[in-house]
């Protein structure tokens, strides 16, 4: 019951704390952030989500005047490009990078020639879709050339033939834009990153409660009651850790009204559990280290770079070598639980070592607290 | 010159100071981790010519496949994909129970059809309960069109007839450096080359607010030195130990093989742009009551102050907009990609670094005068922006001149 008490204290702390709630808006500001600039960025790097947008306006393409009655007009239109004549090659040449992705010019032997600028915002897409336009007027050319059956045709313009069946589209889950760059985007890095922002705040809450105490002079009193001083530092990570999960929680409401779906969120709470005893741990081990907030801050400022740096930089780095290490790592993990509607038992398996370091990780610390020296006025 | 004794004594004591030693070393080796990323990220995107920054994403996906000839399961992207070969029974089996996203067949027969010149006709069955249906649909489209265009250019040539000469083909060139590669050369180059003005916010907080809790502040205000000499003097010893960080980071990215032309003046921009900001922290020391506030304060004001510098040189990346120039961080961009830069555009952000500076200093000035903002009762932010616009004199003064006017 006493540690009851100090747990709703210290919850009570933390919400009459305006900084804290602060610092929740805050979060919702990124959230929304984020998203918004997945979604522009896969509309930039997307031609079908362009088309269907029917934002293809952006994307000018340069001709010069000798192919105004060129099929490849036909074709370049086909791929909803916007095109502009120029008189000569080099009048458009000056707008490429900035009013024109890309220059299309015909040579005095007949050949095509593209030249693009990758600085343009576009080029992505235009590549793409100047790309098509230009192997159908090639292969078009190509095949009056030559005396050929229908069927030889229908081969040639399609040797492979893929079809896609949907299946349970009925029960089909709802996402924000059904496009690959937006859900590699969105599950391979922010949704990891938004989960865990929760859980970055947690330990500078750690270190003001303590390291507060300790400036306060309050830590003596409190350690004055009775209850052991394991107990003491429970009741005081109880309520963060409540609250980050809770956190947690809401972003991934929150993510699942932008229809950003987040599946297993049971398992995810326990990474996120597991993780987030982790950072407190490091909190607590601060705040037995340091004097005052300051030197709190700081150290926590670094630890936060090079946690950011081991739970972040192995989402974007191909390596053979440590491949296998990385499958143990917490976010690479929530990138496939987070995506997957059903969870491959095995990641169980993975899952463990990151429990196994968190509880080490936070019996360690909380032994070291209850070190007399460690807790010195 | 009295302000010149008070930043000698700051000086000295950060730089005596062991924590201040170890910070400076540990952040030293945040960079070298920082350079590590950026130049993997940027070889990365260069080797793979890749256009766009994305995940790396190992096994994102499962997919069953049934290709008994093996040609298709070879052109699948097997880094994103986990490739699983299953008879169409056990894949719509593992698919029901949403196992696997999505079912990839191939005739068994697709090697000899495509030797005899037919169409080889393939299937894709894919579950709309995953979300990573876009991924799997997109990786399948791309080994189609790559099979399709090699077998495409080998038909057209098998069926080509002596007598017709070969059609000219097409030629594509490319100028210009990818957004991505951008981001990564330049703006992450001049992001690291910023970042030493951000680590040391605590610096100025320590200086100010650390007198206000140690309850020297009192001592402070009563020696012979103005509000001005204190404040300057403070925020001097700070811009010393920032210039001699960001000189230090500078070496360690030009070491690390980084291209950075103009590098003198790229430093001479980089230090002048530490007088506003440790002019902005200065303001936010002298109005917190205590570390935590001043830390919180300081954390909201250096996100929106990376936002001023970051957003415009974002903005002059998509259309070279002139407007950009006043960020020093575009400027700083600029002039190391070895960009030509007119006088104008430098005088452009030059005076934007002016004018912060004299409105910060000023303003951290006249808040150090006040008594209440010192000792308390604080005014509030709102009363006290009003005040220093003019707009709400303070309650004494009012009755003041009222007296003097009576």
């Amino acid at each position: 019951m006493k540690l009851w008490a100090l747990v709703k204290k210290e919850a009570r702390d933390i919400l009459g704390n305006r900084i804290f709630l602060l610092v929740v808006v805050v979060q919702l500001l990124i959230i929304l952030g984020t998203f918004g600039l997945a979604l522009s960025t896969a509309l930039v790097n997307d031609p079908a989500v362009l088309d269907s947008y029917g934002v293809n306006s952006a994307i000018k393409v340069g001709l010069s005047e000798d192919l105004n009655q060129s099929t490849l007009v036909d074709d370049l239109e086909a791929q909803k490009l916007q095109i502009e004549y120029f008189n000569t090659t080099q009048e458009a040449k000056r707008l490429l990078g900035t009013d024109l992705a890309a220059v299309i010019s015909i040579s005095s032997e007949g050949e095509i020639q593209v030249e693009f600028d990758t600085s343009n915002v576009f080029y992505p897409v235009a590549s793409t879709k100047v790309s098509k336009a230009v192997d159908t007027f090639q292969l078009r050319k190509n095949l009056q050339s030559r005396e050929l059956s229908e069927e030889q045709i229908k081969v040639i313009q399609e040797p492979v033939k893929l079809r896609i069946i949907n299946l349970k589209e009925e029960e089909a889950v709802k996402i924000a834009l059904d496009s690959p760059y937006f859900v590699e985007v969105m599950y391979g890095f922010i949704v990891p990153f938004i989960l865990l922002l929760p859980f970055f705040m947690a330990s500078n809450l750690v270190t003001d409660s303590i390291v507060g105490e300790k400036e306060r002079k309050t830590f003596e009193v409190l350690l004055m009651s009775p209850l052991p001083s394991s107990m003491v530092v429970i009741g005081k990570i109880i309520p963060i850790l409540t609250f980050s999960l809770l956190q947690s929680l809401a972003w991934i409401l929150l993510l699942d009204l932008l229809q950003v779906p987040i599946f297993n969120t049971l398992l995810l709470l326990l990474i996120l559990f597991s993780v987030g005893l982790g950072f407190i741990g490091v909190g607590i081990l601060i705040s037995v280290l340091v004097d005052s907030t300051k030197e709190a801050n700081s150290a926590i400022t670094l630890i936060l770079v090079f946690t950011t740096f081991i739970l972040f930089v192995p989402l974007f780095i191909k390596s053979g070598m440590f491949q296998v290490l990385f499958s143990f790592i917490p976010t690479v993990l929530m990138v496939k639980i987070a995506s997957s509607p059903v969870v491959n038992p095995e990641v169980v398996v993975y899952l463990l070592p990151t429990i196994l370091i968190s509880i080490l990780i936070f019996l360690g610390t909380v032994r070291s607290f209850r070190h007399e020296r460690a807790i010195r006025l | 010159m009295n302000f010149m004794t008070i930043a000698r004594w700051e000086f000295k004591n950060t730089i005596k100071s062991r924590k201040f030693l170890v910070i400076f070393f540990l952040q030293i080796a945040a960079l070298f981790l920082f350079v590590m990323v950026f130049n993997s990220l940027a070889e990365n995107l260069e080797s793979n010519e890749a256009l766009s920054i994305t995940p790396s994403l190992s096994g994102f996906a499962n997919v069953d496949v049934d290709d008994q000839g093996g040609l298709f399961t070879r052109h699948l992207n097997s880094e994103v994909l986990t490739l699983k070969n299953s008879s169409y029974q056990q894949a719509r089996n593992r698919l029901e129970r949403g196992l696997t996203v999505g079912y990839y067949t191939v005739p068994p027969e697709s090697v000899t059809l495509i030797q005899d010149g037919d169409q080889v006709e393939t299937i894709l069955y894919l579950d709309y309960r995953d979300p990573k249906r876009s991924v799997v649909r997109e990786e399948v489209n791309s080994t189609t069109k790559t099979l399709s265009t090699a077998l495409t250019t080998s038909y057209l040539e098998s069926y080509r007839p002596r007598n017709i000469t070969k059609q000219p083909g097409v030629t594509e060139t490319t100028s210009g450096e990818s957004v991505p590669l951008q981001l990564i050369r330049k703006v992450m180059l001049s992001v690291l080359l910023f970042l030493p003005l951000f680590l040391f916010g605590n610096l100025i907080i320590d200086s100010v607010v650390g007198e206000k809790e140690r309850k020297t502040v009192e001592m402070l205000r009563a020696l012979p030195l103005t509000s001005a000499d204190i404040i300057i003097g403070k925020s001097l010893a700070v811009v010393m130990v920032m210039a001699l960080q960001v000189a230090m980071w500078m070496i360690i990215i030009l070491g690390a093989g980084f291209q950075l032309k103009n590098a003198l003046m790229v430093y001479v921009i980089v230090f002048l742009t530490t007088i506003p900001l440790v002019g902005l922290t200065t303001i936010i020391a002298t109005y917190s009551k205590n570390y935590k506030e001043a830390g919180i304060g300081l954390t909201f004001a250096y996100i929106f102050i990376s936002g001023l510098l970051i957003l415009p040189l974002l903005g002059y990346i998509i259309n070279q907009s002139t407007l950009a120039n006043l960020s020093p961080m575009t400027m700083v961009m600029r002039l190391s990609s070895g960009e030509t830069i007119v006088m104008g555009e430098i005088l452009l952000s030059l005076t934007f670094i002016v004018i912060i500076s004299l409105i910060s200093y000023g303003t951290s000035i006249t808040l150090f005068q006040r008594d209440k903002v010192i000792f308390g009762p604080r005014p509030s932010i709102i009363r006290l922006t009003m005040e220093l616009m003019g707009l709400n004199k303070d309650k004494k003064t009012r009755s003041h001149k009222r007296r003097i006017r009576n």
